[in-house]
């Protein structure tokens, strides 16, 4: 079942375009994660996802329906999905008022709204602060009420913009813990935008890149099949497309490894000429094939037995200035490396 | 310098014994205020919330027009609404002239701007996260809609108590279109101008105290309220 369709969805903001999708497609009861830079286009798509914001141009469907632009079609579309701010904000009043709110505009019943919000506050673990006032909570615990106020109205979309930045370590661990319970338990699909690959790589089930607007092409660059070539105490050597080895720690690969294709994130990949030996990932040597410049970063393709793309902030391209056909180590950290399905929502993407 | 003493200490006299001529003028003066910034704020505050929160061509100009009216002298707009309502004006036949109902309109034209400017800013101060939150989780504009008032409360109850105190303190409009007519349309500012012109001070001063205590309880009860509302979540 598909949730969303877009086709050539534009926003645009005075003369800029700030969202571009030719295509895209989304499945129901996934998990998905957005992954790109800052001003990428990732709230602005989760806008447009949760009917908050309209597209500029192009048609977009919503679990067969076509959403059409005005308030009152809209309305109708709002009330099942839910957007997470990233930085949520509290109405003034209490835990509970807060809560509440969503079930009251629903007119949902007395009994039933004490229930429901009993239920949702145990299940963020925020059952005593039910009386506090909202706007008295630190980050992690707002973002927390925030996610049971979502929560509480069952949505059959959650969108979540960026659920776990800017709180603490155990906070994240919860917050993404919630999201991965609701999307098995109650099969709501969830879609969040985050910086961390690792975060896609532990609860989506799909992962869309976003760039300057864009759905990527570059993440089907530093995509490669895996097969298992061997191993080596606690790493299994893999060949990415029968070219090139590494090492992957054995517990981090897919069960199924028929299908595993791994993802290397261009963004955390360095290159450091003196690097020989690491233990928390690889070092592969290869020559630079392409250079290019976008936004404030440098992007350097790499021929290492395979095409590798890295990107990385002009300072650091300053600093070394590798030239076309230069030879250079790249390091791949273990963080880099991602075990999520590309092919089904990006294939729908390529141009 | 004794003129003023003497005043000062005559009016208070006149305060305490609850002069009857006193009290009706400062009745008069309350239920005109009162019923002119009540139908005001239902016009100016959705209509301040409106155009700050659609964008439309020409809200610039609206925006201009309106900080203009802010400007308007009262006996203009005494003049344009005895214009309508004497005898032989556009609603000469509902006999206005000179009744608390004619005040009344020349004061809603004169604090319509003050609330709508002010509900503008305060509004327009709102986060807007507290609208997409409340869209986001369900609401309808016109729930939406509370949600930014009820943010921007204190800022609109602002708005109100500066167009009461406009009101309260015009003199201009009350004369015009109210006659000043004892008992009926008199009200603190015109009888006050009126005692002048006699050269009674005791009357004035006494009204003059009157209002400034006014204006003294009217902010104290923001206050109040503020500080309730603050602390009303634990």
């Amino acid at each position: 079942m598909k949730l969303y369709k877009l086709e050539n969805i534009k926003r645009i903001h005075g003369n800029r375009t700030v969202l571009d999708i030719e295509d895209l497609e989304i499945a129901a009861g996934k998990i998905y994660t957005l992954i790109g830079p800052n001003g990428a286009g990732k709230t602005t798509l989760l806008k447009i996802l949760s009917f908050l914001d309209s597209p500029s141009q192009g048609r977009m469907h919503f679990m067969g329906e076509e959403v059409l632009c005005g308030e009152k079609h809209l309305y109708g579309f709002r009330k099942r999905v839910v957007l997470l701010d990233q930085s949520p904000i509290m109405f003034t009043g209490s835990v509970w008022k807060n809560i509440e709110f969503g079930l009251k505009v629903r007119n949902i019943r007395e009994d039933e709204k004490g229930r429901r919000i009993r239920e949702v506050l145990d299940l963020v673990g925020m059952a005593r602060f039910k009386d506090y006032n909202a706007r008295g909570l630190s980050g992690g615990e707002t973002k927390r009420i925030a996610l049971a106020r979502a929560l509480v109205l069952q949505p059959e979309v959650l969108l979540c913009d960026e659920p776990t930045a800017n709180v603490d370590a155990e906070n994240q661990e919860i917050i993404l813990d919630i999201i991965e319970q609701i999307n098995k338990e109650q099969k709501t699909s969830v879609i969040f935008s985050t910086h961390y690959l690792s975060q896609g790589q532990r609860l989506a089930d799909h992962s869309l890149l976003l760039q300057r607007g864009s759905l990527s092409e570059m993440a089907n660059e530093n995509i490669f099949r895996i097969t298992v070539a061997g191993y080596e105490g606690d790493k299994t050597l893999c060949q990415l497309t029968g070219q090139l080895i590494i090492k992957i720690p054995k517990e981090a690969l897919p069960l199924d490894k028929s299908f595993a294709k791994v993802h290397i994130d261009p963004y955390l990949l360095t290159f450091e000429p003196g690097c020989e030996k690491r233990t928390d990932g690889n070092v592969v040597r290869g020559h630079v094939t392409d250079i290019s410049q976008e936004s404030g970063s440098v992007r350097l393709g790499v021929d290492v037995g395979v095409k590798m793309v890295l990107i990385f902030p002009m300072e650091q391209y300053l600093l070394e200035k590798p030239s076309l056909g230069q030879k250079l180590n790249i390091f791949i950290p273990d963080q880099a490396l991602g075990f999520s399905s590309f092919e089904s929502s990006l294939s729908s993407s390529r141009k | 310098m004794d003129l003023l003493f003497d005043s000062v200490a005559s009016a208070f006299v006149l305060l305490w014994s609850f002069d009857r001529e006193l009290l009706e003028i400062v009745l008069v003066s309350l239920n005109v205020s009162f019923f002119a910034t009540l139908i005001a704020s239902i016009v100016g505050i959705p209509g301040g919330f409106v155009i700050a929160y659609s964008t439309f061509p020409g809200k610039r100009l609206v925006l201009t027009c309106l900080n203009t009216l802010l400007a308007l002298p009262t006996v203009v707009i005494g003049l344009l609404v005895y214009s309508f309502i004497s005898r032989k004006g556009l609603f000469g036949s509902f006999d206005l002239l000179y009744t608390q109902k004619a005040i009344i309109i020349g004061q809603v034209i004169l604090i319509v701007p003050v609330i709508m400017t002010l509900t503008i800013a305060a509004v327009s101060r709102i986060d807007d996260r507290y609208r997409m939150t409340a869209l986001t989780l369900g609401a309808d504009i016109y729930q939406m809609a509370w949600v930014v008032l009820r943010e921007a409360r204190y800022g609109i109850l602002a708005a109100v108590i500066a167009a009461f105190g406009r009101v309260i303190a015009e003199v201009g409009i009350s004369m015009m279109l109210g006659g000043n007519a004892k008992g009926f349309t008199r009200t603190m500012t015109t009888a006050m101008a009126l005692e002048y012109d006699k050269g009674e001070f005791v009357l004035a001063v006494a009204l003059g105290i009157t209002l400034m205590s006014l204006a003294f309880l009217i902010n104290m009860l923001f206050h109040f309220f503020q500080g309730r509302t603050e602390s009303e979540a634990v």
